[in-house]
């Protein structure tokens, strides 16, 4: 795969030609109404991440930063743990978790040099001595996704890979996919007043790359392809832990449930979603439309009704 | 030991001011045609003089209206983006058609009332007008309310009734608005029965603020102590409700109806900076 991305950095460059101002204007009038004729729909592809074995590196954060070309958020301590990204943002498009689960009487001195600790079995409660929890959160690249229903422009659309996708040059920044999100993950970006969330890596799909986050974790914590290779690993991955005596660990997101759709991005968690920042159970708001349609045709023929009868009495 | 359960997990959207202002002049603006036009073609003896100074002010709150929508926006130059696709399933796309389609008869309503020679040649051009615009203005006040619960927001995603309140309160604004107009103009038959309405339509819109208000009590619980709870709510009640019902109900002064048409304005402006604030006072 390296092969094949030096391969691409030796191509030219794209350079665009000069336009006139009028040109320009009608290209930004006009442009946003044509349309091209879609790309060929190919195997839907998502992440799973296996927060067991996450370790906390962040070089997922930091290669995505890099290949997306975000600009740094600047240091803030946050004094959540090691967490000092603090939140999925138009600049940080994953966001490693640090949860800490250790007693409040647990002594820090370290295990008697010698003792081995195995790595083959984790604990599933937290053990006497405490546990770290980790995860590398992304956009879930819903299914049936809220921000991609609310978007009034088309901006938000699902691209040839089933992945959730902004269109930067569509967006016009009306902030309704950023309270339609149940995760929290889309934000309006102070620098160009759009909306911006993690593309799946769209460039580098279609060079046949691997996203840039998957591709540097060392631990194989974030797994990226097509996404029902992925879900089956994921299972047989949730069986190996139980065997292991893991019994606390399932998958988050694989599956629709009667509220949510399945997330193109889905998890393996061995504590409550709650504690990893997630809604214990995703709801898609548009579930309620039709009834909240109907109430406010309710609200506003209880006000018709009663101004008809009046003025039609008070005319004769 | 917990992480981080506990925390708000949605994002509130950074529509603050601007929006609890357009809430209001939408709600102004089609509530203001609706009642106009309902009246004009239900009995135009009575209604029509006003009705015709009413247009171009609905028109007015219109234009105030759109400005606000495209100065919130994050990329105002991108507005016309809005009308790239029609997506009904979006109570924003829909929003945006219903108020581009609605500002076109209430534009031609508007050139009829300023030019009333023309206005009597093509009186069948005005009553279709008037009839074309119903549809979509109910549609433009309507939809307010459901993109806000349709959103994952804290409190507006429980908030079942707030399309239901908004649609409601245009109306009783609208009413409210021509009644004013009635009253300057000295209409004395048509202020008349529009004071009877805005005594009816306060009831009503009193019911869907307590329906509303049922929906979002934890996240009111949330955003105010329990003494500011109280204040805002006896402010809403008594000064939003109580207080121009009593003045509508005192009597057919000019002096009273506009007391009460100003507490509605004032309760219906606090209740909608009220809603805009709910998601940012989540922990």
């Amino acid at each position: 795969m390296a092969s094949r991305e030096m391969e691409l950095a030796t191509l030219p460059a794209g350079s665009d030609l000069p336009r006139s101002r009028l040109v320009a204007l009608l290209g930004r009038l006009i442009g946003p109404f044509r349309r091209g004729a879609p790309p060929q729909s190919r195997p839907a592809t998502g992440f799973y991440t296996d927060t067991t074995v996450c370790i906390g590196c962040k070089a997922c954060e930091v290669a995505c930063k890099q290949w997306n070309q975000l600009p740094s958020d600047g240091l803030h301590w946050t004094g959540n743990s090691y967490d000092n990204t603090a939140e999925l943002s138009a600049t940080s498009w994953r966001h490693v978790k640090f949860i800490e689960q250790f007693p409040e009487n647990a002594s820090h001195v370290a295990p008697p040099s010698g003792q081995r600790i195995s790595l083959e079995v984790v604990p599933n409660s937290v053990p006497p001595q405490g546990r770290w929890l980790m995860m590398s959160d992304v956009c879930k690249h819903c299914v049936a996704a809220p921000c991609q229903q609310a978007c009034p422009t088309g901006a938000l659309i699902h691209n040839e890979f089933d992945n959730v996708y902004i269109q930067p040059d569509i967006c016009n920044g009306c902030s309704y996919c950023v309270a339609a999100c149940p995760f929290g993950v889309i934000t309006r970006a102070d620098f160009d007043g759009h909306a911006h969330k993690c593309t799946l890596c769209y460039d580098r799909q279609k060079d046949g790359l691997v996203p840039a986050c998957a591709k540097a974790c060392p631990t194989e914590s974030i797994q990226f392809g097509p996404i029902d290779e992925l879900r089956e690993r994921a299972r047989k991955r949730v069986d190996e832990l139980h065997r292991l005596g893991m019994t606390g660990a399932y998958l988050y997101g694989d599956a629709p449930t009667d509220t949510y759709s399945e997330l193109h991005s889905f998890y393996i968690l061995v504590d409550h979603p709650s504690v990893y920042g997630l809604p214990e159970k995703p709801f898609n708001q548009w579930l309620t439309m039709k009834g909240d349609y109907v109430r406010a045709v309710v609200g506003g023929a209880a006000a018709i009704a009663v101004l008809l009868v009046l003025f039609l009495l008070g005319g004769h | 030991m917990n992480g981080y359960a506990g925390r708000t997990v949605t994002k509130a959207p950074d529509w603050h001011g601007l929006v609890a202002w357009d809430l209001l002049f939408n709600n102004l603006t089609t509530g203001l045609f609706l009642v106009a036009a309902m009246g004009e073609l239900a009995a135009p003896e009575v209604f029509a003089s006003v009705a015709r100074i009413a247009y171009p002010i609905a028109l007015v709150f219109l234009i105030a209206d759109l400005i606000l929508l495209v100065l919130d926006l994050g990329d105002p130059w991108r507005f016309h983006h809005m009308l790239r696709v029609f997506k009904p399933g979006s109570p924003m796309s829909l929003g945006t058609w219903c108020l581009t389609v609605y500002s076109l008869p209430l534009t031609v309503a508007t050139a009829l009332s300023l030019f009333p020679e023309a206005d009597s040649t093509f009186d069948w051009l005005r009553k279709t007008t008037l009839v074309l615009g119903l549809l979509p203005a109910l549609g433009s006040a309507a939809y307010k309310g459901v993109l806000l619960s349709t959103t994952a927001q804290p409190g507006w995603k429980d908030a079942r009734w707030m399309g239901g309140y908004l649609t409601n309160s245009a109306l009783l604004l609208g009413c409210a608005v021509l009644l004013t107009l009635a009253v300057i103009m000295g209409q004395a038959s048509a202020a008349a029965t529009l004071r009877t309405a805005l005594a009816l339509l306060l009831v009503f819109n009193g019911l869907t603020l307590a329906l509303l208000a049922a929906n979002l009590r934890p996240a009111l619980s949330r955003l105010f102590n329990r003494g500011q709870l109280w204040r805002v709510g006896l402010l809403t009640i008594i000064g939003g409700f109580l207080a121009p019902l009593s003045l509508v109900l005192a009597g057919d002064r000019p002096v009273f109806i506009l007391a009460a048409v100003i507490l509605v304005l004032s309760g219906s402006t606090l209740v909608r900076f009220v809603i805009v604030k709910i998601p940012h006072g989540s922990p």
